[in-house]
């Protein structure tokens, strides 16, 4: 007879032997080979005009195939797309169409339908309606042969002619003009027969054999993805973090950093102080009374330790994930040094960011609400049934869970019979959430319910506690959508009328159902998923991604695959492995992002060995200190309002493309941008060690690392290794042949044997470069 | 490339740029917007008659967050057949929100029969002294002992689609702006004209794009500056605006890049500019580059700047107006005749601790403007140039909370002031309610006439009466942007839904 203990023991040995099993497979598990194969748009033999047929309503089946046809504005037409292999899953909503006309205006196409064609096999029939969707120049005129051309996971097709009107036009010079801008990135590599590389990889589907990639860059498990992945998962592509994912493959490190111990460098958790300064840590304003210590009031009243915190763990973090993960939703659940006192007030809410990064996005909600941090900065702190403030209950909607509109699955936007967006809600359903928040402030009581109050200090460690005699305990509604449960909170039936204790308790528990009433109310609403995906994928991977893309990403936040929604490890996992993430370099002309302020930075540092100013041991991330960094327009936490540094719904001015981060690439931050890489690379060290530490000084300085690339110089006079190397390093194989002759140029300018200078050069013009700012 | 297109270029001035902002400049007119097309083909069609001469600039000041105009502009009388002081001081008193009569500053209102309203205190003379305080601030330009007014406010103005009534607000049958009372869609709103759908582009913009070719031919910088970065206000189809620094940075180094000078130097500039020609298939490459060719062209433009002479305050908004008061004095040599200008003052977001916070950020406002207004005396330009503000929104009659906490939640209709040697000042402007009632100013009660809220707690949220549309229609006429339908049509889409000629308010001749 085997004992109770020993059954408890079989038990754990099985779990463990399961857990084993399960972490072999996860690290057998090979990842696929990312590439996405570039579609092919069918034309007529021997011609580049579109294969095409007419549609009929939506009858693909009903077609009629047309040669050498116009079409009038307007019409369905069916294209045909060969060369892909589609997901089950991925329909219309995965492919784009873009036009150009003569003028090369550029338009894009609504795509109605996707179905697999009759015919030979991997041939698909999609059907584009001949109406521009942009809506931002005026429709192109029927009169000759526009450009058509299909993305598909960020990879452009070939651009083939179609007659809208009639056909004719000279259309052919703008067809010739797109294939010479398209020279092949890889063919630089050629030139120079230049083969670094002694991992060969398979040769790259559909490839034309005249063009010889350099086979570091493409093909399966090809490290220029590689790179990217760690522009997007991390702080920048880094030599030690990129062997290790060379080593154990994208998902095996996506599992290790879901567990991987964080932070590296220690929150730095100053003290809670006072809200009025005391002499004695006051930046010395009383100068009668000296400042103990002597940094008091940088330490405590700016965001300075935040700051380099921050900054060193981008740097050299040893659980990147986590840390960006945290960055990108510190940018929906915004909080700012704007409004917030205490560098230390920001630490404890970070902490709830970083916490929940691979949790649960309703835990996520439910501890930001309670915040003390977040309830400061939008005052539900204050909020009482009879001043009641609206601040939180509505940015919670508007900013950090279902946003205005109404969204279909795939992020897009609903509309109402006359074609005009839906709202999410109203200012009832505003008030009445205000209502639902009414009561809690901070626990500053110095008891055991508040573990962390200090006297004098307000507590912004322990969550929020409520204060009964200021909850609004009247009836409430709550959101009411498809799938909604409870859409009415009633009146508090026992919150009167007993002695005050009774009371007291009674309220404390209606107060806290109603409020996890009403977050189940928002999270579970069919917004969240598409609102939330999207805006982690703009972050993450792409400032305008397919409806596809966030479709299947969206389906992974409403489910993770065993019925868990929110799930934001599954989200982050979804994000990363997508196809429209992963694979060869992309070609869509409206595919990635321009890299923000901050990520321009540290990809910079991260590529050049970063390190203290006297070039020994780390930096001290204190960037914070050069105008040129702070001038780029995105200082860390100290985002300007509630609405972050840059909205992610921002049109770029002049197209009508998004595009959130140009929200801060104005003629003054892009110089600005030019100036801190000058700063970087041509000043060594290029931040200085100060003694000033009172006043945000930099203590150890920042300085890069050139000296691997001066080798490269030196051992190669025509610096083309130098300049491939940048390409690999900092742009993933993305440098056209023009570009890395343009900056040979400028390289060979200067003498050879002055190989820093050299690699000076070469670095500052690849960075400062808009090839290399956007991120794609 | 088509002979009109070249054409365009040169007549736009992107000539000026010179040969590496062409490669993008091109990139970005192959989305040439259907506005640049038409203003393409009047050219052609005749030549433009030669527009309005002399120079004419526009100031937005824009105060983020939602200034609370309900302590801004305040009644300052005791009739009893309109809101009085003591409608005010009953619902702000007892949570500490009122201002005390005695401090008002008066103002003359001859729309309201010459009754007497105040401003708030900290928009005219202060007796503390110190880097913030430099003049007299702006009251005394409601009524100066010398000269014409030149300081007035348009009343209970907000974003509309049409004309509301408070019955009409009710019906889901009348339009009404999406979103109010939310910050980023009331910006929005105010900064595009346009309150029925979320617009790509900013009224600024709009004006630009229509009048940079036939007003600005040859400019050497773009007819738009924003000293507060990008803005909806600022984008149009075609324009991007110059975005620098403020009056921190000199105008000659606020777009200077560094570091060519040395070893290598002129092959890396060549480099760095010619790089900016390339790889423009990728619409976001095209964007940033296009950004840097406009900064690039703005530095030579700016190399040889000059500097005022008159006293700023050192706040960011002193900063911010005296880089606008540089650039204007600058106007002549950068070969602009209309300028658009875009400074803010945030943290008007008073939810909590209004007395101390709005005080000390109308203090910044009078102080700003007031060096701003002098500077422009020293220039000879105060009747070239109007300032104007917009906000958010107002705030809720109703205060949230008590004491030196009090504060006030969002609401909407506003009071809104315009200052310039131009404006027919010291009065009120604006309409009555839709139906012919009551006056140019909120009937100042809870749960009254001009209040939307309705209930057993109304917060006290003005339907406006004028709109953003016609506000900014009459600062546009002024500036010589076109009357004809289309173009009205085009920059104020909304703006044919309201009565009167074009919609003007009249507080500019």
């Amino acid at each position: 007879m085997v004992s109770k203990m020993s059954q408890v023991l079989l038990r754990l040995l099985a779990a463990l032997l399961a857990v084993c099993a399960c972490s072999f497979l996860v690290f057998a598990q090979d990842d696929p080979d990312p590439n996405s194969p570039a579609p092919v748009l069918m034309t007529e033999s021997g011609t580049t005009r579109a294969l095409t047929a007419l549609v009929n309503g939506l009858q693909t089946t009903r077609t009629q195939h047309l040669r050498d046809q116009a079409f009038d504005a307007d019409s369905n037409v069916t294209l045909y797309l060969t060369n892909i292999q589609v997901m089950k899953e991925e329909g219309a909503s995965a492919f784009r169409v873009y036009v150009l006309d003569r003028n090369g205006t550029q338009y894009r196409f609504p795509v109605l339908d996707m179905q697999p064609a009759q015919g030979p096999r991997g041939t698909y029939a999609l059907t584009v309606k001949l109406t521009d969707e942009f809506g931002f120049s005026a429709p192109p005129t029927p009169d000759g042969d526009i450009a058509i051309a299909v993305t598909w996971r960020g990879m452009i097709s070939n651009f083939a002619k179609l007659g809208l009107g009639q056909t004719g036009g000279d259309i052919d010079s703008v067809l010739a003009a797109i294939t010479a801008a398209r020279a092949p990135a890889a063919a630089a590599h050629e030139e120079t027969k230049v083969v670094r590389s002694k991992n060969i990889a398979p040769t790259r589907k559909g490839s034309s054999p005249s063009i010889v990639a350099a086979p570091e860059y493409v093909g399966y498990k090809w490290s220029g993805d590689r790179t990217r992945f760690m522009e997007q998962a991390a702080f920048g592509p880094e030599p030690n973090l990129d062997s290790r994912i060379r080593r154990i493959g994208l998902r095996t490190w996506l599992s290790e950093q879901f567990a991987a111990s964080y932070p590296t460098f220690a929150y730095p958790n100053q003290p809670l102080k006072p809200g009025t300064q005391p002499a004695d840590c006051d930046g010395d304003q009383i100068n009668t009374v000296v400042d103990v210590p002597v940094t008091c009031f940088r330490d405590t009243y700016t965001m300075y330790p935040i700051q380099s915190w921050f900054m060193k763990e981008s740097l050299y973090g040893n659980a990147p994930l986590k840390h960006r993960v945290a960055w990108a939703l510190s940018q929906i659940w915004v909080t700012s040094g704007v409004g917030i006192q205490q560098s230390r007030h920001m630490v404890e809410w970070h902490k709830v960011l970083s916490n929940n990064a691979f949790g649960n996005f309703r835990t996520l909600m439910g501890q930001m609400t309670l915040h003390p941090t977040m309830g400061d900065y939008l005052d539900m702190n204050l909020s009482t049934k009879t001043n009641p403030n609206e601040n939180y209950a509505r940015e919670i909607m508007q900013l950090f869970t279902v946003g205005l509109f109404m969204l279909n699955q795939d992020g897009t936007l609903q509309y109402d019979g006359t074609g005009t967006p839906i709202p999410t809600y109203d200012q009832t359903g505003v008030n009445n959430l205000t209502k639902v928040l009414t009561g809690w402030t901070l626990c500053n009581n110095l008891s055991v319910t508040c573990p962390n109050a200090v006297s004098g200090s307000g507590n912004y460690i322990d969550p929020m506690v409520l204060t009964t005699g200021s909850h609004d305990t009247t009836a409430k509604t709550l959101l009411s959508y498809t799938g909604s449960t409870t859409t009415n909170i009633a009146a508090c039936s026992n919150c009167t009328g007993g002695t005050s204790a009774q009371n007291a308790a009674n309220i404390t528990i209606y107060a806290n159902n109603s409020m996890n009433q009403a977050l189940d109310n928002l999270f579970y609403h069919p917004n969240v998923g598409p609102f939330i995906s999207k805006n982690l994928i703009q972050q993450m991977v792409t400032s305008s991604p397919t409806a596809a893309y966030v479709g299947r990403v969206a389906a992974v936040f409403n489910d993770n695959g065993v019925g868990v929604r929110g799930d934001l490890k599954a989200v982050v996992k979804a994000i990363l492995l997508d196809p429209e993430a992963r694979g060869d370099n992309k070609t869509d002309p409206n595919y990635g992002k321009l890299r923000e302020p901050v990520q321009f930075a540290t990809n910079l540092l991260r590529d050049f060995n970063v390190r203290a100013a006297n070039n020994s041991g780390q930096s001290d991330g204190v960037l914070t200190g050069r105008s040129e960094y702070t001038g780029m327009g995105e200082l860390q936490f100290m985002s300007p309002t509630v609405f972050n540094y840059f909205p992610p719904g921002y049109i770029i001015p002049g197209t009508a493309l998004l595009g959130p981060e140009f929200a801060l690439m104005t003629t003054g931050t892009t110089i600005q941008r030019a100036n801190f890489v000058n700063r970087m690379v041509f000043t060594a060290p290029a931040i200085a060690v100060s003694t000033d530490t009172n006043n945000g000084g930099s203590p150890l300085g920042t300085s890069l690392d050139f000296s691997d690339l001066q080798a490269l110089s030196t051992a190669d006079s025509t610096g083309g290794q130098l300049v491939d190397e940048l390409n690999r390093r900092m742009m993933h194989g993305t440098m056209s042949a023009q570009m890395r002759s343009t900056i040979l140029t400028a390289v060979t300018n200067i003498a050879a044997s002055d190989s820093l200078n050299r690699s000076r050069q070469a670095v500052y013009l690849v960075a400062t470069s808009s090839q290399y700012q956007v991120q794609r | 490339m088509n002979n009109d297109r070249r054409d365009f270029l040169k007549k736009s001035g992107t000539c000026a740029l010179g040969m590496v902002a062409m490669a993008t400049q091109m990139q970005f007119l192959g989305n040439m917007s259907a506005v640049a097309q038409r203003v393409m083909d009047e050219q052609k069609s005749q030549d433009i008659s030669s527009p309005d001469a002399g120079y004419k600039a526009l100031v937005l000041l824009f105060y983020q967050g939602g200034n609370d105009g309900n302590n801004m502009i305040i009644p300052n009388h005791n009739d009893g057949t309109i809101s009085n002081y003591s409608a005010y001081f009953n619902a702000r008193n007892t949570q500490g929100l009122a201002i005390p009569q005695a401090s008002l500053l008066p103002i003359n209102v001859p729309r309201l029969g010459n009754l007497t309203y105040g401003l708030h205190p900290n928009l005219g003379p202060l007796a503390i002294n110190g880097t913030t305080i430099v003049n007299n601030g702006i009251h005394e330009l409601w009524a100066p002992s010398v000269g014409t007014p030149s300081l007035a406010a348009v009343t209970n103005v907000g974003t509309l689609v049409q004309p509301l009534t408070k019955a009409q607000y009710a019906l889901s049958a009348f339009k009404k702006p999406f979103q109010l009372f939310s910050h980023s869609d009331q910006v929005g709103q105010y900064q595009t004209a346009n309150s029925s759908t979320q617009a790509f582009t900013g009224w600024g913009g709009r004006v630009s794009d229509n009048m940079t070719l036939p007003n600005n031919p040859g400019g050497l910088i773009p007819m738009i500056t924003s000293i507060a970065g990008a803005q909806l206000f600022t984008a149009g189809q075609t324009t991007l605006p110059l975005a620098i620094a403020d009056a921190n940075t000199p105008l000659a180094n606020v777009l200077n890049p560094a570091g060519f000078t040395g070893t290598g130097g002129a092959a890396k500039l060549t480099a760095f500019n010619s790089l900016r020609t390339q790889d423009l298939s990728s619409s976001y490459i095209a964007a940033a580059s296009h950004v840097t060719d406009l900064a690039m062209a703005a530095n030579t433009a700016l190399a040889s700047a000059s500097d005022v002479t008159t006293a700023f305050p050192t706040t960011g908004l002193g900063r911010q107006l005296k880089q606008v008061a540089r650039l204007i004095k600058d106007a002549s040599s950068l070969s602009v005749t209309r300028q658009i200008f875009y400074v803010q003052v945030g943290s008007f977001d008073t939810h909590t601790s209004q007395p101390a916070g709005q005080g000390g950020l109308l203090t910044q406002v009078s102080q700003a403007l007031r060096s701003f207004w002098d500077e422009l005396g020293v220039q000879g330009m105060q009747s070239n140039v109007t300032t104007f503000t917009m906000s958010d929104f107002c705030r809720t009659f109703n205060p949230a909370g008590t004491g030196s906490a009090v504060g006030t939640d969002h609401a909407w209709g506003n009071h809104m002031l315009v200052m310039g040697g131009s404006v027919i000042g010291g009065d009120f402007y604006g309409s009555k309610r839709p139906d012919g009632t009551g006056n140019y100013f909120p009937t100042l009660v809870m749960g009254g006439p001009d209040d939307i809220d309705t209930g057993s707690s109304p917060r006290g949220r003005w339907l406006p009466t004028t709109s953003v549309d016609q506000y900014a229609a009459t600062l546009a006429r002024w500036y010589g942007l076109p009357q004809d339908a289309l173009t009205l049509a085009q920059v104020f889409p909304n703006l044919a839904n309201f009565p009167g000629t074009n919609s003007q308010l009249g507080f500019l001749p």
